[in-house]
């Protein structure tokens, strides 16, 4: 009997080992209860695609941008310019586009909850609303002034971290999503994509910015150097080149003028280890999270460059590198706040009530420059603005502005990617921005004016 | 307006008090099992002669021998490592030799078999001599077993109270079955009058006929079975009343076992016509057998489909334990590892993975409970030829099933369709469940049975899904708590390895749809509807029910509480 008893604790091992399986089910349905729920096929939530509990979702004015009416159908906003250009951040009846507002936080919308589920009688249910930091208005003008151009358009309010405008192209209408086909695949390529957070282009000379940092920091008599432009310049026996010759410029001159030839032999002095470094201190290789949304990371990388003209091609934005439009306003968020971003968020729940009361302070990312740096990187673009864009018609909403365009050469028979961003410097609209065209063409001509519809359309409707 | 919010709040507070209540039910029915105890005080005891020293005798079968393992061990150089058995049975005190090299002598005769010894006769095993004795004269106390020793000394709620509780609970699931979201009428309480009539016909007969003063483990399995009986109604009622037909089937079933393995050495007799009926049924199988989803486990009679594998579970524990002096003979022995080989071989000609795998893992449990020393080897060997048997049979099947483990999401539309489903409901159904009739999990294939986990949650809520699986860990703690104070080690076994298939098999049901272990096709015990499972799982606990000495000592403990 006794050998009988100290074997049956084979019995107990199994049991064990059931109860280690439940406690395994039980761990698994705590921290991915609301990705179980949030099916298409669920029965409970099944009409409209499983929002037929959701709750409204509203823009900074309490504008509505999306509800369910009483048939429990999805309705979004009436205009159709507003509709295309907030679906990629509001979302669509289908998952299809991962990042918006209603795939991720659907089971919020739907009012789940992992005491209740889904199961409670009607006149109980609390849907939740969702209120967005972005303006309707800014959205629909800066996607009028994208046009048929695929890219991204993103403005944040440097202090609080408020994201005012996110939009993205190609984009679709919502409330009649396109039936996409063979015959019209191309001009919904990349449509399932928010470019704002999901997608990384070649900078340009935007990247000169990183570059000027890096040269403030690590080039002692940077400010007494000058630079002689032909045009083009030998470097490791291959040339960098300009499309015309600046002649002899000074430290702010050759950034504000982006020569080529001079921000090339800054990135080259300067050298791989410490361009990687200023790089990634002002966030390029990291990953960003703006309300639970994963950005695209935008990448600095040497580790296949052959040599020092590689490497001065990467101080001019070319190369491997890649830059993503959040990430950039952020980073010109940072440059105008004094080194250090606000994190931007989406969702208007994410900021306390006591920092919506200027009790405390917004949530900062970790700082990207110094105070010194910031400071002096915001003079150069300051004066970038002032004696360049200035000059070609370029305001933002008649405040005072520093920014960098870029002109993305991104292969044979395309047309190069155009860029914008920067900043405003004013007390009641501290914006950073950041635009994107891709096959735009000068990002003087081609994002510049994206940029200026949507500050204006802010500063002007307030 | 009004009056609907008022409704509707008193139906999620019914709604939440369920969950609780199962919880508390779950607890009485463990709770009561915990506090049935009796003196914890020797049998009789044995005087060596020479010494005068006294050996306490504890359990109703104790092995005599020199090895350490032995119940009562003796250190002399003459006694065999196992040398006899000291058995209790209805006629008294008995002596079994198991191969002995010096035989073991009762009086100075040599003990051929069984040979019963009386108070004050003189055993003697190699050159020690033993006399019995009662087992009052000794006085050190014994320690129980934690399962029974921390038990409070608060009464134990008495049967017919935990039965009320539990017809209660029965009385909320029809009430909240009733009304449903789509349909309102009152025919779940037909299930419900049906199914108090049984397990109070049940309680009844047990208590006042059969005389047994505990009813928790019945109880349990009646709690579970009105739960399965009422959560199928709105899937379809016919499900519900096969399951109601085969609980009675069960628990007569249950009874007979009950009857039938009284007697532990009846039970030897009885092996070889109940290991040729299971083949039979298997055999019939095979030959007439129909396919339903890839597997080929069913016979169709007449409108009445039967699933004989089910019954051969019983079967299969009934032949793989036996009483402790008959349990190392070698053609005992045989026997099993034979029956074992052909349970699985023709469950591997059927297809049918999941009870297979069953089989597989009892076969394990029984081997390693009965094993001795020498024998471990050739089990071992046996277990490797079965484990591969099963492998190279369902090989595709097999790697099917485990392409789908672990991706749900991303075959949560072919491959891991009925998974997806369980997740997703059971998230959607939060602690309290939806109510009963209410789920979408009753639209899924095999949501009846193979993923009927699912369906609880969602209907019920995960606190009353995790509750009635604890209660069969419960079980299995249970069954091997009592392992000592059984009559013989045929019950213990028994006990032991009836709660480790059902653990095993509500491990593969659970985990199986929830993904945790690849989706194989079994039932839950009590709760799947599937007549010849309900059945099985009431003769299942049949061993667990007469492993309990106070199954069959009823009769004269009553009397005993009359005489004071």
């Amino acid at each position: 009997m006794k050998r009988i008893m100290s074997r049956s604790f084979v019995i107990l091992i199994v049991s064990l080992a059931m109860v280690a399986g439940i406690c395994l089910l039980a761990f698994r349905l705590l921290t991915q209860n609301e990705q179980w729920v949030a099916q298409a096929y669920n029965g409970h939530v099944a009409s409209s695609n499983g929002l037929a509990q959701a709750g409204d979702i509203t823009d900074r004015d309490d504008v509505t941008l999306a509800y369910t009416d009483d048939n429990e159908e999805r309705i979004y906003h009436e205009d159709y310019s507003t509709r295309c250009a907030l679906m990629h951040l509001v979302g669509d009846n289908s998952f299809n586009i991962s990042t918006s507002v209603q795939s991720m936080y659907r089971s919020e919308l739907t009012g789940y909850s992992f005491v209740f589920g889904l199961g409670l009688p009607k006149s109980l249910r609390t849907n939740n609303s969702i209120d967005l930091t972005v303006d309707a208005d800014a959205c629909k003008a800066a996607y009028e002034a994208l046009g048929n151009k695929k890219g991204a358009c993103v403005v944040y309010n440097y202090k609080t971290g408020e994201v005012l405008v996110d939009v993205s192209t190609p984009t679709y209408d919502p409330q009649y999503p396109p039936e996409i086909t063979e015959d019209n695949e191309s001009e919904y390529d990349g449509v399932y994509l928010d470019n704002v957070v999901s997608s990384s282009y070649t900078p340009g000379s935007i990247f000169k910015v990183v570059t000027a940092a890096a040269a403030i920091e690590n080039i002692p008599d940077i400010y007494n150097r000058t630079f002689e432009c032909t045009s083009s310049y030998d470097i490791d026996g291959a040339n960098i080149t300009c499309e015309y010759a600046h002649g002899t410029l000074d430290f702010t001159q050759a950034v504000a003028q982006s020569c080529n030839v001079a921000c090339a032999q800054m990135a080259v002095e300067v050298g791989a280890e410490k361009m990687t470094e200023t790089a990634e201190k002002m966030g390029f290789n990291k990953t960003f999270e703006v309300s639970g949304i994963t950005l695209s990371k935008s990448v600095y990388s040497l580790e296949n460059a052959l040599g020092d003209n590689q490497l001065g091609w990467s101080g001019i934005g070319q190369f491997e590198d890649l830059a993503n439009p959040m990430h950039m306003a952020m980073m010109c968020g940072a440059i105008a706040n004094g080194g250090t971003p606000v994190t931007p968020y989406l969702l208007d729940s994410d900021s306390s009530i006591l920092h919506k009361m200027g009790v405390i302070e917004a949530k900062t990312s970790e700082q990207m420059l110094s105070p010194d740096t910031a400071a002096k990187v915001q003079d150069i673009m300051r004066a970038t603005a002032d004696y360049y864009y200035n000059a070609r018609g370029l305001t933002m909403g008649g405040l005072n502005f520093g920014a960098k365009t870029g002109t993305a050469e991104v292969g044979e028979g395309k047309e190069p990617t155009a860029w914008i961003i920067g900043f405003t410097e004013d007390e009641n609209h501290p914006y950073a921005f950041a635009v994107a065209v891709e096959e735009g063409g000068y990002g003087i001509s081609a994002a510049a004016p994206i940029a200026q519809a949507a500050i204006s359309s802010l500063v002007n409707n307030p | 307006m009004g009056f609907q919010v008022f409704l509707d709040i008193a139906v999620v507070a019914l709604r939440f008090m369920l969950p609780l209540y199962a919880v508390v039910i779950v607890y009485q029915c463990f709770a009561s099992m915990r506090r049935h105890r009796r003196p914890e005080k020797p049998l009789v005891t044995l005087e060596i002669k020479n010494t005068l020293q006294q050996i306490p005798v504890l359990f109703w079968e104790n092995s005599i021998g020199r090895s350490k393992g032995s119940d009562i061990c003796v250190e002399d150089p003459t006694v065999s490592r196992d040398h006899c058995v000291l058995l209790r049975r209805q006629e008294g005190w008995m002596i079994s030799d198991i191969g002995s090299k010096g035989g073991t002598y009762v009086n100075g005769k040599r003990a051929r078999g069984r040979t019963q010894v009386l108070i004050d006769d003189e055993i003697t095993v190699g050159s020690t001599t033993f006399v019995l004795k009662r087992g009052d004269e000794f006085q050190d106390r014994i320690r129980p077993s934690w399962f029974f020793s921390k038990a409070s000394n608060k009464g134990s709620l008495q049967p017919y109270k935990l039965m009320l509780l539990i017809s209660f609970f029965h009385l909320f699931m029809a009430v909240e079955a009733s009304f449903t979201n789509e349909v309102q009428d009152f025919t779940p309480f037909v299930i419900f009058g049906v199914l108090e009539a049984i397990v109070w016909t049940f309680f009844f007969v047990s208590t006042f006929a059969f005389k047994r003063i505990n009813f928790e483990l019945e109880a349990l399995a009646c709690f579970m079975t009105g739960i399965g009986a009422l959560i199928l109604y709105r899937k379809e009622p016919r499900m519900s009343y096969v399951q109601l037909i085969a609980a009675v089937i069960g628990i007569v079933l249950f009874c007979v076992i009950v009857k039938i393995i009284e007697n532990p050495d009846r039970v030897d007799s009885w092996r070889m016509a109940i290991m040729i009926g299971a083949v039979g049924l298997l055999a019939i199988n095979l030959i007439f057998g129909t396919v339903q989803n890839g597997a080929q486990n069913w016979i169709q009679i007449g409108p009445v489909s039967v699933q004989p594998s089910e019954f051969v579970k019983v079967a299969y524990i009934f032949v793989g334990a036996a009483a402790l002096d008959k349990l190392q003979t070698k053609r005992n022995f045989f026997e099993f590892i034979v029956f074992s080989a052909i349970c699985v071989g023709a469950l591997a000609l059927m297809g049918d993975f999941g009870t297979a795998l069953i089989f597989f893992v009892t076969f394990l449990l029984i081997a390693f409970m009965r094993s001795g020393d020498f024998k471990t080897v050739l089990l071992a060997l046996v277990a490797v030829v079965f484990a591969g048997t099963i492998v190279l049979k369902f090989k595709s099947y097999v790697l099917n099933r485990f392409a789908a483990w672990g991706h749900v999401w991303e075959y949560s539309d072919n491959l891991a369709y009925q998974q997806a489903r369980v997740l997703t409901y059971t998230a959607s159904g939060g602690l309290s469940g939806v109510g009963i009739g209410n789920g979408y999990m009753k639209y899924i294939f095999a949501s009846e049975s193979d993923i009927i986990f699912g369906m609880l949650s969602e209907e019920m809520g995960v606190i009353v899904s995790f509750a009635l699986v604890l209660a069969i860990v419960m079980l299995a703690f249970y069954a091997r708590a009592i392992t000592t104070r059984s009559r013989s080690t045929f019950y213990s076994i028994s006990a032991c390895c009836a709660a480790g298939l059902m653990v095993v098999q509500t491990s593969l049901n659970v985990f199986g749809a929830t993904d945790i272990l690849p989706l194989t096709g079994v039932t839950f015990p009590f709760i799947s509807a599937g007549g010849s499972s309900m059945i099985a799982c009431w003769g299942l606990l049949a061993f667990i029910k007469a492993a309990d000495e106070r199954t069959y000592a009823a009769r004269r403990l009553s009397k005993h509480q009359e005489d004071r």
